[in-house]
């Protein structure tokens, strides 16, 4: 499953409210306690909170919002 | 569908759109509103409303925070931030906001202390940073930011930050939509619902809105074939006489929505009995204040707040547009006095405002093509 197809916002472009309701779609790289080192689509990566996506793993694709994980992709139902 | 390309397939989005043109009666007219900021901006940069038959109108709603935040609270943050004790952090698009005595920007300009941040958690970070200061927080967004400013306000408390505080502007999807519905001139006959809203709560809040107004809602994603196919859908319903909740946008919004994100906006936020929206004036049970036993992390607690109420500009017919009353272009100030560069109303603040994004999308193309 390809990062793109959950969104085209990267995380060095959702830097402002005007995103307020769009995610960041990124993979999980690493996991370290409840924040996860996440990388987008251009490769870029950051650190971020995966409290609210409690059984995040790593390899799955996050929806990052204002620093946090607020959802996971899910395969098409 | 698997990619992204996919979504923005020209032959597929050709292809809705042939089939929204079957769907669409030519003897009735569609009134469509899109909720959320995110789909406004979409619909203008991929040039949807150029594909849609002219009896199927989208009309643009109140989901961009900035655009329906009053000025007053603009200038009660302001207020904080006058004391030289304060640090004042805020999102970009804050920034831009004009309140009485200028946007934020313009009174950074002139020596306050404002602070642009990406996230509550970097505002947090300049508390620890900045031990004799108070960092104040000034939140705004709907239900997609509200979990990550109550996230911060959980980690303040169990850092034991004594100096950081949070000035709460959050509002609720579900509140704006039925104030909406139930405006006397309104004229519309389905939803497409907020994406990434509804990543946070999910679907079922709209069945209120299917089963006692009547409405469809189909909850969409942000790309161009995502939101044909929702708009197909809106019009499958009406022609079958249907209303309920359909999610286009599975790939990402569970039904249920995000129970962890849920319980930590239930845990530090209550509900205000009401709050002023910009343009629509006040809604009952539409906003979140933190809950008393979160008081010391609450500027509405720490620091005087006047709460004025400051009328809007009358000159920009921010309102009108809100409620889908008017478009964009018909307020009289569009373009000429309002502009991106130079907002009066709020609309034209944010990129996701109907009007900016009217602007920059379709008004200057249109001007440059004379």
């Amino acid at each position: 499953m390809e990062l793109r197809f959950y969104g085209t916002c990267t995380l060095d472009q959702d830097g402002c409210s005007t995103c307020q309701d769009l995610a960041v779609p990124v993979r999980v790289v690493a996991l370290n306690g409840s924040e996860a080192l996440v990388e987008d689509r251009l490769a870029q990566r950051a650190w971020t909170i995966v409290d609210f996506v409690p059984d995040a793993k790593v390899g799955d694709i996050l929806l990052v919002h204002a620093g946090l994980a607020i959802g996971r992709a899910r395969e098409e139902a | 569908m698997k990619y992204v390309d996919e979504f923005r397939d020209p032959v597929l989005i050709e292809q809705t759109a042939a089939e929204i043109r079957r769907l669409a009666h030519p003897d009735r007219i569609y009134r469509i509103m899109e909720v959320c900021g995110g789909h406004t901006f979409a619909i203008y940069r991929f040039g949807l409303h150029d594909l849609l038959p002219a009896n199927i109108e989208l009309v643009h709603g109140p989901g961009c925070p900035v655009c329906v935040l009053p000025m007053g609270r603009i200038d009660d943050g302001m207020a904080i931030a006058e004391d030289p004790a304060v640090i004042m952090a805020a999102f970009g698009d804050m920034m831009r906001v004009p309140g009485q005595m200028g946007s934020p920007l313009e009174r950074k300009a002139r020596g306050m202390d404002v602070r642009m941040v990406y996230s509550p958690l970097d505002a947090l970070k300049l508390a620890g940073e900045n031990p004799d200061r108070q960092v104040v927080f000034f939140a705004i967004g709907f239900e997609t930011t509200a979990p990550s400013t109550a996230f911060t306000v959980l980690r303040a408390r169990a850092l034991g930050v004594r100096n950081f505080t949070v000035f709460s502007n959050h509002v609720l999807v579900m509140p704006a939509i039925q104030a909406i519905l139930d405006a006397p001139d309104m004229r519309l006959d389905g939803f497409i619902g907020p994406g990434h809203v509804s990543a946070v709560i999910g679907c079922r809040p709209y069945e209120l809105v299917a089963q006692d107004y009547g409405k469809p809602v189909v909850v969409s994603g942000f790309e161009p074939v995502d939101l044909l196919q929702s708009i197909a859908m809106v019009l499958r319903q009406l022609n079958e006489g249907r209303a309920e909740v359909q999610n286009q946008y599975k790939r990402v919004v569970p039904w249920e929505g995000n129970p962890a994100a849920l319980r930590a906006l239930e845990e530090v936020f209550a509900v205000r009995p009401e709050f002023e929206w910009r343009g629509l004036g006040a809604i009952a049970q539409s906003a979140l204040k933190l809950q008393a036993d979160f008081a010391q992390w609450d500027a509405e607690t720490r620091f005087a707040v006047s709460g004025l109420r400051v009328t809007d500009p009358k000159a920009a017919q921010c309102g009108d547009v809100l409620k889908g009353a008017l478009k964009p272009r018909q307020c009289q100030v569009f373009g000429r006095e309002c502009t991106p560069e130079r907002p009066i109303g709020a609309l034209m603040v944010s990129s996701e405002g109907s009007c900016a994004a009217y602007y920059e999308h379709v008004y200057l193309r249109q001007v440059a093509e004379g």
